[in-house]
């Protein structure tokens, strides 16, 4: 890890794990995340397919969500030549970003469905409901650039920034919805309409590190508190022993959350930013 | 050294709410209860044996003149254990739903929780102010997202009362008309039903809207009067 190249340039960082329940039952991992970007602008996206009889291709909805997802987002990003106005860019991302997500995944969907026709199993599982309810799943997203930082979510799963100094926060209103084990979805009728955004600008301060989790990694820590103490935790593993040392555990710690906690899939995406990337 | 703080898996609150009416010591329905639950433990100490990541807590509510915490600390399967009720007095229904309601509110619940599972169980039509009881019930959030069963037993249960209490089209009341129906049905609820709140997938709230947060399994063998019947 060069200090000067990492001068100013946002790194990412991530890791899926199939959750301990999922393990004895034998199916697959219903999580996806994805990162795209070059540094100066960084897209990530993680996202959780509902997993249930009645989303019989949820695992396949979640790799469609955020690979349709980053590519999208990292488009806007990169097309907005005009950076001084941020508040047309934040409009534009407010207004138009959901809109484009979900039709974008409604045509990854659409696609796969062609070459991939529903069986009589996966059609008796939907019932009456549309198709691309086989594919049902969330999407968290988040993009870096050097102007401005745009948070998306639709959908259960946590996202925190945490300051140089340690501090953690949630960039994104509650969703009072999003409890016991319901959530709003890519697929129902209306999912642009459940997004929550946030549009940052960067002046003088912005997060040192973002963390993208699905929701089988907060329902694993015992309280509130444990999982947003991972936030400042990440942050400091980076300062002391690198991005690299926690690329290359994270893994194994969320098969550990998984097995000891909600038995859950886990997944989480970290995007850092250079200062804090420097092994002390 | 791994990030965050402590880990735990999911709590399941298993919450079973007895009619001890007068009417239940007649024909022994109030022993055959007893027997049932008993029976039952082992076999719920198994389900969950088979799904490490969800703790199942165990209570009981007894409602009769009025209504108390038979089991009021929420108790580890693995350690759960059940004294006999006994029968006397009327149907304060509205009242247990009411204590139930106190303890699904978050907090003493937790947010992270998984769908608690309530079990009424009753012979009579309540005495009390049962639409009271069940609207406190229902004004909580887990109260709401709760896997409400209901086991009527004998002819004279209130099947009405016991469907308001589910809520859902989807889902009858249970209809024990003798021991070994009962067994079976509780048999079901501490079994099949608590694996599947053990281990629910996420989906859509406009998918719940219209149905069940907690897919409920089959339900067992519905059996139409027969010459066993006793209640």
């Amino acid at each position: 890890m060069s200090r000067a190249n990492d001068r100013r340039r946002w790194q990412a960082a991530g890791a899926s794990v199939r959750g301990a329940a999922h393990e004895r039952s034998g199916m697959p991992n219903q999580d996806a995340i994805q990162w795209t970007g070059n540094g100066s602008s960084l897209v990530l996206a993680v996202a959780d397919g509902h997993g249930s009889a009645r989303y019989p291709r949820s695992h396949i909805g979640a790799t469609i969500a955020v690979k349709t997802a980053t590519q999208l987002v990292h488009e806007f990003v990169l097309g907005q030549t005009d950076v001084e106005n941020l508040s047309l860019i934040k409009r534009a991302a407010e207004e138009w970003l959901p809109h484009a997500i979900v039709r974008a995944w409604r045509e990854g969907v659409e696609e796969h469905l062609n070459a991939n026709p529903l069986s009589e199993v996966e059609l008796d599982a939907l019932r009456n409901d549309t198709l691309s309810q086989a594919y049902g799943a969330t999407i968290l997203t988040v993009a870096v650039s050097e102007r401005f930082i745009l948070y998306l979510q639709l959908g259960d799963g946590e996202i925190l920034t945490v300051t140089d100094q340690g501090t953690v926060s949630k960039p994104l209103i509650k969703d009072e919805r999003l409890f016991a084990n319901e959530t709003t979805s890519l697929c129902t009728a209306e999912a642009w309409s459940d997004f929550r955004i946030s549009f940052q600008a960067i002046t003088n301060e912005h997060p040192a590190l973002i963390l993208l989790a699905t929701d089988g990694y907060p329902n694993s820590f015992r309280d509130q508190a444990g999982f947003l103490k991972v936030g400042s935790d990440i942050l400091e593993m980076i300062r002391t022993a690198g991005l690299g040392h926690v690329q290359d555990s994270l893994e194994g710690w969320l098969l550990d959350s998984t097995r000891a906690g909600s038995g859950d899939d886990v997944t989480v995406g970290i995007l850092c930013y250079p200062q804090i990337t420097q092994i002390k | 050294m791994r990030p965050g703080g402590e880990l735990a898996t999911r709590p399941l609150h298993f919450i079973w709410i007895a009619d001890c009416s007068g009417s239940m010591a007649i024909d022994g329905k109030i022993q055959s209860l007893n027997t049932a639950i008993k029976e039952a433990i082992p076999h719920m100490q198994d389900v969950a044996d088979e799904n490490p990541n969800a703790q199942v807590l165990v209570r009981a509510v007894r409602f009769s003149d009025g209504a108390q915490w038979h089991v009021s600390q929420p108790t580890d399967i693995a350690d759960f254990k059940w004294d006999d009720l006994d029968a006397g007095g009327v149907t304060a229904m509205g009242k247990a739903l009411s204590i139930v309601a106190d303890q699904l509110r978050i907090p003493p619940m937790d947010e992270r929780a998984l769908p608690p599972v309530l079990v009424l169980i009753s012979d009579g039509q309540p005495t009390d102010d049962f639409s009271g009881g069940l609207q406190l019930l229902m004004n909580e959030p887990w109260g709401r997202k709760a896997v409400r069963i209901a086991i009527a037993i004998g002819e004279d249960a209130d099947q009405e009362v016991l469907k308001k209490f589910i809520a859902n089209p989807e889902l009858r009341p249970l209809q024990a008309n003798n021991p070994e129906s009962l067994i079976k049905y509780i048999r079901w609820v501490s079994t099949a039903v608590l694996k599947s709140a053990s281990s629910p997938a996420s989906q859509s709230v406009a998918a719940s809207a219209t149905g069940l947060n907690v897919p409920i399994p089959a339900l067992p063998d519905a059996t139409g009067p027969s010459a066993d019947d006793v209640w």
